[in-house]
């Protein structure tokens, strides 16, 4: 992000008065709601674009993926519709809704010392009002990055919440027996490999404070658990005791929650890397795993088989008070929490397949999201509103993500090969 | 690397002094002492070079006549994969006296080292699943250990879902990768 120079200018001082107000057009977390249908039309530039970049294309991209717009095609825009210009007085808003267009994205592209300015502008094409005017900058090379800003910021005006597009996902690639940890951008672009083991490598995680990668790794022949600095690229932990250790949930700043499954009993532990100190925070017989903590830090979701089945439960880590969250099927893992707290993702057995769900924390309102295949790993984004897991349908596993409510699900792509486990950057 | 890098200059230094030899016959007591100790030490050098290749060669062979014999006698175990449930990980009635059989070979054999692989099917999430073959690969080490079979011969590890035997996805094909495997521990088994 520092690397990007992004500088945003209000272009009109009268603006903030006009939007101050932010009026909420889709409450989100209503029960429903309706895509708005955004027309981009495309962006104008002096010059013939030298990169060759299709950023309306992108915009189009960024908006349908967010899953509040409908776009609209380009080919509803007549000759005339095309040309118009990009200021307020010269657009003809009664145009725009007569086919039934309600908001309105337009730009234009300067290209100057080097450096790219796009001038962008969201009307609101029932009241002719502008609802965002802002000036993106950014080196050429660096376009995408410029196109994704301005597609969280329409989000923001509109939803009142900013969007995913600027994030990046870290996600497990590659065939058998040759699984490597990699990080890309959410469009699929600036993918890079972060471990080159040529092994099977499972169950990435990055600290809150973006410091240390957590993973196991067969590396050294048999399944161990490691936590990387990121800046030096060195394992500063390493739990080698005999035995499955996963662990992919932090909590706090950067304390990493594993499970340890080994003998008769497993454990669920705390460690911090940069002090070395380590907790045993539950124990119990058969299988415990996949805990996830509360934003809060005070209870802990996590699975285990004491009843015959992997169920969900929840510890509250104060008083040690122990519910069990899931009851119907028999077969509930890999809970997650909302980053706001009120609820959990998790992928239970419906049928022969494995889909991903949500419930409220105490186990109510259990809702299906996805149908058919092996749905897995499932996390929440940010800002609560987008869930990312990995599917398989067929042979081929692939990362998806969908609007919390189980809408608007869009395939990521970012290697040739599998792809598993996502979760995003923090 | 180090080493045939000395004994090709030893080899050319060797060949020089053969073939310059008969022209420098007569000034033979001419070469000076500090060349003859040189020459010696290069020599010393490239014996010793030798003898340690001989004796490499000797351990590689040593440690694959060990390899080959290990391998001939695993060829006549008789383990083959124990086989589970969906989702379970509980030994099946009707393989408890193969694993008795397994656990007398291996109480018979007992310089060879085991490691028991625990794998899953497809179905489930990635992280149960690993924790699941844990628990299979486990139980039948218990199993072995019940008959008699040190534990700590035994090496357990779980694979989970990632190295299926049947890459199918069929009720048949599943079946087939709920299983524990027996492998051989080549490092420990040759090593030892």
């Amino acid at each position: 992000m520092t690397r990007l120079r992004l500088v945003f200018i209000l272009l009109f001082l009268g603006l903030a008065a006009t939007t101050v107000q932010a009026k909420v057009y889709l409450d989100v977390y209503g029960k429903s709601y309706k895509k708005i249908t955004i027309a981009v039309p495309g962006l104008k530039s002096e010059k013939a674009d030298k990169l060759r970049t299709d950023m309306s294309g992108l915009l189009s991209q960024d908006l349908d993926m967010s899953g509040f717009f409908i776009v609209a095609p380009d080919s509803l825009f007549d000759r005339e519709l095309s040309n118009e210009g990009i200021e307020k007085q010269n657009i003809q808003f009664t145009n725009w809704r007569s086919i039934g267009v309600e908001l309105l994205c337009k730009g234009r592209l300067l290209e100057k010392d080097g450096e790219l300015s796009l001038e962008a502008y969201l009307y609101d094409t029932f009241e002719g009002s502008t609802i965002l005017a802002k000036r993106y900058r950014a080196k050429p090379e660096e376009w995408r990055r410029m196109i994704h800003r301005l597609a969280d910021d329409i989000l923001l005006a509109v939803t009142g919440e900013k969007g995913i597009m600027g994030s990046r996902v870290i996600f497990v690639g590659g065939g058998s027996r040759n699984k490597d940890v990699y990080t890309a951008s959410i469009d699929g672009t600036g993918v890079k490999r972060v471990t080159s083991f040529r092994n099977i490598t499972v169950s990435p995680s990055i600290s809150p404070d973006g410091r240390y990668l957590a993973y196991t790794s067969y590396k050294e022949g048999k399944p161990n658990l490691f936590i990387m600095d990121l800046e030096t690229g060195k394992d500063v932990y390493a739990e080698r005791d005999e035995g499955m250790k996963l662990g992919t949930a932090w909590t706090g700043k950067s304390t990493l929650g594993y499970a340890k499954t080994s003998g008769k009993f497993s454990t669920i532990y705390t460690v911090d890397p940069t002090s070395g100190k380590k907790k045993a925070i539950l124990t119990k017989e058969g299988i415990l795993t996949s805990p996830s903590f509360s934003p809060d830090g005070t209870k802990m979701a996590f699975v285990s088989d004491m009843y015959g089945t992997p169920q969900i439960f929840i510890r509250y880590l104060s008083s040690g008070e122990i519910k069990r969250l899931t009851y119907s099927g028999n077969y509930n893992t890999s809970p997650s929490f909302s980053p706001k707290g009120d609820l959990i993702a998790f992928v239970a057995k419906v049928g022969g397949s494995f889909e991903i769900c949500t419930m409220s924390i105490d186990g109510s309102n259990q809702r299906v999201l996805t149908s058919g295949g092996i749905n897995d790993s499932p996390q929440f984004s940010p800002c609560g509103r987008y869930i990312i897991y990995s599917s398989k349908k067929g042979s081929r596993y692939a990362v998806y993500v969908m609007l919390y409510n189980g809408e608007n699900k869009r395939v990521l792509k970012f290697t040739n090969s599998d792809e598993e486990q996502p979760k995003f950057v923090p | 690397m180090k080493f045939s890098v000395v004994f090709l200059m030893v080899f050319m230094l060797v060949c020089y002094g053969c073939a310059s030899s008969p022209i420098e016959y007569g000034q033979k007591d001419a070469v000076s002492a500090a060349d003859k100790t040189r020459l010696e030490q290069e020599e010393a050098l490239k014996r010793k070079a030798e003898e340690a290749r001989i004796a490499e060669e000797n351990l590689t062979k040593a440690r694959q006549e060990k390899e080959r014999l290990l391998q001939e006698k695993i060829g006549t175990a008789p383990l083959t994969d124990i086989y589970f449930d969906y989702d379970s990980y509980a030994i099946r009635s009707d393989d408890l006296s193969r694993l008795k059989e397994i656990g007398d070979w291996l109480k018979l054999n007992k310089d060879i080292p085991i490691i028991l692989e625990g794998h899953c099917d497809e179905r489930g999430t990635i992280e149960y699943n690993l924790a699941l073959g844990q628990k299979r690969a486990e139980v039948v080490r218990n199993h072995l250990a019940n008959v008699g079979v040190e534990e700590k011969r035994v090496k357990v590890i779980s694979y989970g879902k990632e190295m299926p035997a049947d890459h199918g996805h069929t009720e048949e094909a599943w079946a087939k990768n709920r299983r524990v495997h027996f492998a051989f521990d080549r490092q420990r088994g040759v090593n030892r």
